[in-house]
């Protein structure tokens, strides 16, 4: 099954694409991460998952086929926008209140009991919790709705380390205990990895990657060899991104059916996701989007 | 508005966890900076643990939702840890129960590993004369590892 | 998700309440002593004596002016209640960006938003149609002791029967519509104040007065508390204008300093009687357009529906903008 699936999807706004001909699939059961600089269109693409925005091109369904913004979408899906937008005026224990009005599913046992756990006041106003507390409010009523995919755009961009920690650690057990599925936006790299196992490279309104990141890393690894021969292996090979020195260059690759041997001389290192990512975003006429094919993800089951 | 499914266990943090249960012998830990991929470390703190004696087989790993929970790490790295603990023999799953360690790692047998000591002695001189340093000698030997892996993994078949 | 409402919006509910609290209590506290004077008034015997007729005007030299000056201050609420209460429903959301979280819940946006609505509307419109019946209470004296602006004038006749409750609900209706066109809650406050004192006042000004055609008529006896809307001397089928009046007044030297206000001079006979007569005597028609007192009630149902109609149009054009705006 797929948490999202969307087929030449674009959105503009006046004149400006935002973003143009995505088609991805993005399997249920993982953490699928969009990674991209800023203006990049992941705001874009999140909105419209979430059923914020229509498409002005293409067509995006959730949760197995269902129309984003759909009743059943928006019943299956919680959201948590950038900046964690909250009532101000009410207390944690009055968003709890409205949140259960909302939606028909909410678990007020684990949300209060979470936000217990985390020092959060119940009766004091959202606009005198700090940043952190604030995210991890807006985090827990969505968790309590046991939603079946998660959506979080920039959700750490106010958090300090201790709670970007926290934070994580929340939306890693709710996917242990429940199989959630979570698309999160980010520009900071390094957190990312710990995390993700599907990454999406939005750069320019385009999608440049998207996989499975143990296909990304095990279909790339880093070359390094004498620069000399660097121009005549990048026409036999698929190069992603290539450093140079006056003598040695390293050049990151792709492995496909063609890959030959490492020629000798040259070493092969494996690559990182970091590595990986920054590789494509400084190389825009690149792209890794295998078709739906080549997607082997296996089903993810929690024993214990 | 009513709830579908069974609530959500509470508590987040492990020392929480650890104390309504018993717990595993072992706590996983993260070294981000190391460049070895998340599983890898966790696999490698188990056999290590074996190693040590922190681990005797019958005792249980830690639960994926507690691991994840306290590292913040994507719980599909713990199942896929354990899954090449599996693999490799060393632990089995209990359907609701957890995964457990089934055996401990093959000893090398004294003698053999004198044996094996010698001769290493013997290699390193020769490595030294030719004017290696440690930390050649160092790369020499993780590269030549990673390349015996490499062949053993696609002889056996094994990604 | 009527809690949900009240939570949320329970300062501009408090305000409405408090706005129309604080008006009810000003015209308890000045109507009952005008009540009790009118009371003394009415009971006067024999009716129609110079005595009593003396009575009645006092009571309205001392009281119409009071009552004028609130009704005129009164004219705002309905506008800050659109402001405060209707203008800040969505702009709000979307200044907060609050939008995002309460657009994507399980209910969706359109259950959402239309419960507040309703919700918020029939509150408004129950709380000025209550305000309302006060005001008629409070008026009843006046209007009682025949004062010359009758039910029909402007400043009273959108404070009473249900024109309060009518442009209460359409200055509501505005404020929402402004509030999710413009998405900022400033801005939005001042373009409701501003179109709704627009619409009222084309309403008053111009609008109300052709409801239904006016009645026109020579006879200068015009019928108690008539909306009188035009009314002007005409010599031969020309507009008659002071000059006129002063030339055909001359042989007893009255003065007209308007039209309708005639000063004698020291040469003025003492039989003249009714200046107003003379003139018709003399060849001027008076022609008067007003509209009779009588038709009160129509007119209240004309306009109520009207505005009805407007409001229930523009919460519709609201509720079709949620559904489709985009982030």
């Amino acid at each position: 099954m797929n948490a999202v699936e969307t087929n030449g999807l674009g959105k503009r706004y006046g004149n400006a694409w935002a973003l143009r001909e995505c088609t991805l699939a993005i399997p249920a059961g993982h953490v699928a991460a969009l990674v991209g600089p800023n203006g990049a269109g992941k705001s874009t693409l999140l909105n419209l998952v979430v059923g914020l925005a229509a498409p002005s091109a293409g067509i995006v369904t959730v949760l197995d086929g269902q129309p984003a913004g759909s009743a059943a979408a928006l019943d299956g899906i919680a959201f948590v926008a950038q900046d964690a937008p909250l009532y101000r005026n009410l207390t944690p224990s009055e968003m709890l209140h409205l949140t259960r009005n909302l939606n028909r599913r909410f678990d007020e046992g684990y949300a209060k009991a979470r936000l217990r756990d985390l020092g959060i006041p119940l009766e004091r106003k959202a606009a005198k919790l700090s940043g952190g507390q604030q995210s991890q409010l807006a985090l827990t009523l969505a968790l309590a709705r046991r939603p079946q995919l998660l959506v979080l755009d920039e959700p750490m961009a106010m958090l300090d380390p201790l709670a970007r920690h926290d934070f994580m650690a929340t939306v890693m057990a709710a996917i242990a205990d429940d199989g959630l599925s979570v698309l999160l936006s980010s520009h900071v790299l390094t957190e990312l990895e710990r995390v993700a196992d599907f990454l999406v490279l939005v750069s320019h309104g385009s999608v440049q990657v998207a996989g499975a990141v143990d296909d990304l890393i095990a279909s790339h690894r880093v070359l390094t060899g004498p620069a000399s021969e660097a121009d005549a292996y990048a026409e036999r090979q698929n190069v992603v991104h290539a450093q140079r020195g006056e003598a040695q260059a390293h050049m990151l690759v792709r492995i496909d059916a063609r890959t030959g041997p490492v020629p000798p001389g040259w070493e092969a290192h494996p690559v990182s996701l970091e590595e990986l990512t920054l590789a494509y975003l400084r190389e825009p006429s690149a792209a890794w989007l295998p078709g739906p094919g080549a997607l082997r993800l296996e089903p993810i089951e929690v024993s214990n | 508005m009513t709830i579908d499914k069974p609530p959500r266990s509470e508590g987040s943090d492990a020392a929480s966890a650890a104390a309504r249960q018993p717990a595993s012998p072992i706590a996983f830990r993260l070294d981000p900076a190391s460049g070895v991929p998340t599983y890898l470390q966790l696999v490698q703190q188990v056999e290590h643990a074996l190693r040590l004696g922190y681990l005797k087989p019958g005792d249980q790993l830690p639960k994926v939702r507690d691991a994840v929970a306290s590292l913040a790490i994507n719980p599909n790295t713990v199942l896929k840890a354990y899954r090449d603990l599996e693999t490799k023999g060393l632990a089995a799953g209990r359907p609701g129960q957890g995964t457990f360690i089934r055996a401990t790692l093959s000893r090398v047998a004294l003698p053999e590993l004198a044996e094996l000591r010698r001769s290493l002695l013997l290699w390193l001189a020769t490595a030294g004369a030719a004017g290696l340093d440690d930390d050649g000698i160092v790369a020499l030997v993780t590269s030549a590892l990673r390349d015996f892996r490499e062949r053993r993994g696609v002889a056996e078949g094994v990604a | 998700m009527a809690w949900v409402t009240w939570r949320q919006h329970r300062l501009a509910l408090a305000g409405v309440v408090a706005l129309f609290g604080a008006a009810a209590v000003y015209l308890l506290v000045t109507g009952l002593p005008m009540h009790d004077a009118y009371r003394a008034v009415a009971g006067c015997r024999p009716t129609g004596s110079d005595l009593c007729n003396k009575a009645v005007n006092d009571f309205l030299r001392t009281y119409a002016p009071g009552v004028g000056v609130t009704f005129g201050l009164l004219q705002a609420i309905p506008a800050l209640i659109g402001a405060f209460a209707g203008a800040p429903l969505l702009a709000r959301e979307f200044e907060t960006g609050t939008f995002r979280y309460a657009w994507t819940q399980g209910f969706g946006r359109a259950r959402w938003i239309v419960a507040k609505l309703v919700s918020l509307a029939v509150a408004v419109t129950i709380a000025a149609a209550v305000f309302s019946v006060l005001v008629s209470w409070y008026v009843q004296p006046i209007l009682d002791a025949g004062d010359s602006n009758g039910p029909l004038y402007p400043t009273l006749f959108d404070l009473s029967g249900v024109a309060l409750a009518a442009w209460t609900l359409a200055a509501f209706a505005i404020g929402v519509f402004a509030g999710v066109l413009i998405r900022r809650v400033v801005p939005a406050m001042f373009a409701t104040i501003a179109s709704w004192a627009a619409l009222a006042f084309v309403t008053g000004a111009f609008l109300r007065a052709h409801y239904l055609a006016p009645v026109l008529t020579t006879n200068p006896n015009i019928p108690t508390g008539a909306w009188i809307i035009n009314q002007g001397w005409f010599k031969g089928g020309n507009p008659a204008g002071l000059d006129t009046i002063n030339q055909t007044f001359a042989p007893v030297d009255v003065r007209a300093i308007t039209p309708n206000l005639f000063q004698p001079g020291p040469a003025t006979p003492a039989n003249l009687g009714d200046p107003v007569q003379y003139l018709i005597q003399h060849g001027l028609t008076q022609l008067t357009t007003y509209q009779p007192a009588s038709r009160f009630w129509t007119f209240q149902w004309i306009e109520g529906g009207w505005l009805l109609a407007l409001s229930l149009i523009l919460i519709a054009a609201t509720v079709w903008l949620v559904r489709r705006r985009a982030a």
